[in-house]
């Protein structure tokens, strides 16, 4: 930055010398010019590096698809949708070393294709019928289709099913919906730079329930020629373990033949069946970032990607039409029914790709602005050659404003094993018929016994005997499945295999709020056209587009630390030092210290997990199956089901601002994401309590995740006393309800489960009052504190027809220095919350004690040890952290619940 | 489109060739120590969009070298 203001300001003067200062008064400017922009030009990073400084970010940004084209068929399921959650830092270690982390948290739901039908099937987006109106529609994906004799189809009206009678050659999506999974990747990396060379390595993972990869990279730089050159080095290694859950609900109807031996039971009876496989990544990159000019530079690389393994999306199936030879042999009719099976799809094993990267950047003088150009050819031997033309322009406003405009145009071409469905010569099942054209029967209690029948009535056994009537009344037909080795090797009709173009569009807007302190947010827009590919252009069906926003706030670390900086103002003086003097409250307290000067800003994170687990509890002590059978769930309605687990997190972001002395003002947006599964309940006699009819089931090893943005905090704290040891402050706050209360689970088993449990929702749904008075007081090595403090529910209901208990907490706590910058601290805390009034005004599961509104709330005595670290002094100066482990002594519940493992509070904080 | 790539490629072949001619003073590079002239001059941003296209298109995701990105199997 500095650099930066020094050539503004010199660019400035030079332009003005240009025109009125004498020869050589220029002259001596010049030289001064020259020499004041050597320390800066010398000292600039290659433009392959990424900037120095010490940096922390926090982003979130939300995923939108629009609707698919289902053909006037109404889908009941939301498109897809994903909320992601990202901090990274750098932080150097030494002047030349740095480590760095990431990690990013998504959260996915909605609707997906499942597999792709002509449109003329009996079958695929099913319509559901409500009074005679079509609601929605639900996935068929196993049906038949009337061909005529070149094996086009005839149309069906989409909604009615009724045949048109003519040939209708439209294809469609088949829509599943799923309910909310996580994924959640951690990396970390460390590189060293030296003058005119770098190296960097970076590890990490990515973890979901289906999904774990494990990946490594090495990579570097060195500069020549005076740094107009730099040449970059990467390799990487990325190693994946899938374990696809495969859908209890689609799993009948998918074959899943060609997997039989990767396909493993887990989970007993009520488990799933999963389907296993590994695959590997390896990568190269090679590039070179080339100065053209004073204005100009030019980037390329040249990168490979080997791949090999499990490279199917085990969630996509490939409809495949089975035509039976006899029918299409028989010239009598005029139509062939066509019989439409869902196969998972089968891709090739190994997949090699290279892809060129081209970007020119240019700086236009006259707008101050970089104009960034870029193309990106791959090509790789699945068929699919993509070509990236991309443009952005850089452009600064003034007042630290920064708008970036972008534009993207992208196309591919088809996968040679990409089809929207297939047609497969054969019967996709028949009666098996012997050597001498008679029809094999087997024995139903026996399957090893064969009989032979020519004409229906007469059995023989294997050894040519006549067979008993009686023992004949077992046979039943064996049939035949079709033959593999006819359907090609490889087959998909995953829609980002096909070939299509796509035209993207948005921006980026930044702005400076203080040295160090950038908020960013940024649009796109993104539509896919199969008539977008250059070249050609296929049929429409798989159209589609999103939407992408996405907000930041970036802290530098070493800009706020610059001398002059409007964060260095007088009062910044007594910062590590004097705060180092005030005690933090233990991790778990929230609104519990105030900044001391007017301008103090800080920003913060807070971590908080909360386990349940175990036994399920009622009132005071553990409780038997039958009991939450007979009494967790409602009079008409037994409990059938358990929560075996349940585990929240929260991630909030604490912004903090000292307007005047006396008032600090406060913004905390949360981001929850919380996970649970479930079990049968077992009666005394072992059996399992029977269903009432059209209620929600549960089985699987999978259970139910949930993450999204959370509630968010509005504050105003308020001084009441600061003397010597001792202060006090009320904290006069709302919570906004950002956080949904309407998640819903699919729909599974024919039946929608309708709303998750109410603990499964993000947020209270209702406007929420909060409230805290907060004492501490030190002395030496000792502090102490207390806190009372509660949370009342503004309104009736919210969304969804509940409300929330209230809820009120008092703790007190005691703590010593260890050392200076380290307090270690014990509190006890007695916590009441009322149980959720009222209920669900929508469907909702209802199938255990987590889904009724009188198993929440009780009354719950915990004691939290914690630790409290303050960086006095250094390259971290100023950096607060705090770790608190709070374990229930004693509960109390309403009604049945699971029992409270305990909760973790880590905080980070940084006050500038 | 395609009588212009070629045409594109072209230069950017010449202005490879060029590479060695260049000389630019280290007081000359005002402007190329922008942040606005760097390669990648929002990388939040960036990384962002590149999972959605490599969660909803076939070519190699631009990060694959840094790896990660899960399954993308929606």
């Amino acid at each position: 930055m500095q650099q930066h203001t020094h050539k503004a300001t010199l660019q400035l003067a030079n332009k003005n010398c240009s025109q009125t200062i004498p020869a050589k008064s220029k002259n001596i400017l010049h030289a001064l010019t020259s020499a004041a922009l050597v320390l800066p030009g010398l000292l600039m990073p290659s433009p392959a590096q990424a900037a120095p400084g010490d940096r922390i970010n926090f982003q979130y940004g939300r995923y939108e698809e629009g609707t698919r084209n289902l053909y006037g068929v109404p889908s009941k399921y939301n498109p897809i949708s994903a909320d992601v959650l990202h901090g990274s830092g750098t932080f150097s270690l030494t002047d030349r070393t740095k480590f760095s982390f990431g990690y990013t948290q998504d959260t996915w739901s909605g609707a997906t294709p499942i597999t792709t039908t002509p449109l003329a099937t009996d079958g695929g987006n099913r319509p559901l019928t409500v009074n005679q109106v079509v609601v929605g529609a639900s996935p068929l994906i196993n049906s038949n289709v009337l061909l005529d004799r070149n094996l086009d189809p005839i149309g069906r009206d989409p909604l009615t099913k009724q045949s048109t009678g003519i040939v209708d050659p439209r294809s469609v999506h088949v829509m599943s919906s799923a309910s909310p999974e996580t994924r959640r990747q951690a990396s970390f990396g460390l590189s060293h730079e030296w003058n005119e060379a770098a190296i960097h390595v970076s590890g990490g993972f990515s973890r979901e329930k289906d999904y774990k990869s494990s990946f490594g990279s090495i990579g570097g730089r060195l500069d020549f020629n005076q740094k107009l050159t730099t040449v970059k080095f990467s390799g990487g290694y990325t190693s994946s373990d899938i374990g696809a859950i495969l859908d209890h609900d689609s799993l009948p109807y998918i074959t899943k033949t060609a997997y039989q031996d990767q396909i493993v039971r887990k989970g007993g009876a009520a488990g799933s069946d999963v389907l296993q496989g590994n695959r590997h990544d390896w990568v190269a990159n090679l590039g070179v970032t080339q100065i053209l000019s004073k204005n100009s530079l030019l980037d390329a690389s040249i990168g490979y990607t080997h791949s090999n393994g499990f490279m199917e999306n085990p969630y996509k199936a490939m409809s495949i039409i089975f035509v039976d030879p006899d029918d299409l042999n028989n010239q009598q009719t005029r139509f062939i029914n066509g019989q439409v099976r869902a196969l998972i799809e089968q891709r090739p094993d190994i997949r090699n790709q290279v892809a060129l990267n081209t970007k020119y950047i240019h700086h236009i003088n006259p707008f101050n602005t970089a104009l960034h150009l870029g193309y990106r050819l791959s090509v790789d031997d699945w068929g699919v050659n993509t070509h990236t033309f991309d443009a952005s322009w850089v452009q600064p406003l003034g007042n630290d404003w920064t708008l970036t405009p972008r534009i993207r145009y992208y196309s591919q071409d088809t996968a040679n094993f990409y089809s929207d469905y297939l047609f497969s010569r054969q019967a996709f099942s028949k009666p098996l018929v012997d050597a001498q054209g008679r029809q094999v029967f087997i024995d139903r209690n026996n399957p090893n016994v064969q009989y032979f029948s020519s004409d229906g009535f007469s059995f023989f056994d294997q050894n040519g005997n006549l067979v008993d009537d009686a023992i004949a009344q077992a046979a039943r037909p064996q049939f035949v499945t079709y033959d593999a080795g006819l359907l090609p090797k490889n087959f998909s009709s995953d829609h980002r295999l096909a070939g299509f173009g796509a035209l993207s569009g948005g921006f980026t807007l930044t702005k400076r709020l203080w040295k160090g302190v950038d908020l960013e947010t940024g649009f796109e827009y993104y539509t896919r056209a199969s008539s977008m590919q250059i070249g050609s252009g296929g049929s429409s069906f798989a159209d589609f587009d999103y939407y992408v926003a996405n907000a930041a706030i970036k802290l530098d670390m070493e800009r706020i630390d610059i001398p002059g900086s409007p964060l260095a103002l007088p009062h910044s003086k007594s910062h590590a030092s004097d705060h180092a003097l005030h005690k933090t409250p233990p991790a778990g307290i929230m609104f519990g210290h105030m900044l001391d000067n007017k301008g103090d800003f800080m920003v913060g994170y807070r971590f908080m997990l909360n386990k349940t687990n175990g036994q399920m509890q009622q009132g005071t002590h553990a409780v038997i199956d039958q009991a939450i059978i007979d009494q967790g769930c409602s009079d008409t309605i037994p409990c059938r089901f358990t929560p075996t687990h349940m585990n929240m997190h929260m991630h909030m972001i604490d912004i903090m601002y000292a307007p005047t002395k006396w008032l600090n003002v406060m913004l905390m947006p949360t981001f929850m994401d919380m996970n649970m599964n479930l079990r049968n309940l077992f009666k005394l006699d072992g059996t399992t309590p029977a269903a009432p009819p059209g209620s929600h089931s549960h089985s699987g090893i999978g259970g139910h995740e949930t993450g999204a943005i959370g509630d968010t905090y509005l504050s105003a704290l308020v001084k009441l006393f600061q003397i010597p040891s001792h202060r006090a402050h009320i904290n006069i706050g709302f919570s906004a309800p950002t956080g949904k209360v309407d998640i819903e689970q699919r729909r599974a088993h024919r039946i929608d489960p309708g709303l998750i449990h109410f603990g499964m929702q993000l947020g209270s749904g209702t406007w929420d009052f909060m409230s805290s008075l907060t004492y501490t007081g030190e002395k030496k090595r000792l502090s102490w504190g207390a806190q009372i403090g509660g949370t009342k529910r503004m309104e009736e209901k919210n969304k969804s027809g509940y409300r929330l208990g209230d809820l009120f907490q008092a703790s007190a706590w005691g703590g010593i220095d260890l050392v200076p910058w380290l307090t270690a601290s014990a509190r006890g805390i007695y916590t009441w919350q009322g149980a959720i009034q009222r209920d669900f005004d929508a469907p909702s599961s209802r199938i255990g004690p987590m889904d009724f509104p009188q198993n929440y709330g009780g009354q719950f005595w915990d004691v939290g040890f914690g630790l409290n670290a303050t960086i006095p002094r250094g390259r971290f100066a100023g950096n607060r952290f705090g770790f608190e482990w709070i374990q229930p002594v004693s509960n109390d519940f309403n009604g049945f619940q699971l029992d409270r493992k305990g909760s973790l509070a880590a905080t980070w904080n940084y006050q500038f | 489109m395609k009588t212009y790539l070629p045409r594109k490629l072209l230069l950017i072949t010449i202005c490879i060739e060029l590479m060695g001619c260049v000389n630019v003073s280290p007081w000359e590079r005002g402007n190329l120590a922008k942040p606005s002239m760097e390669v990648d001059p929002n990388p939040l941003q960036s990384e962002f969009q590149s999972h959605n296209y490599s969660s909803r298109e076939a070519a190699p995701s631009h990060k694959s070298s840094s790896g990660g990105g899960g399954c993308g199997c929606y």
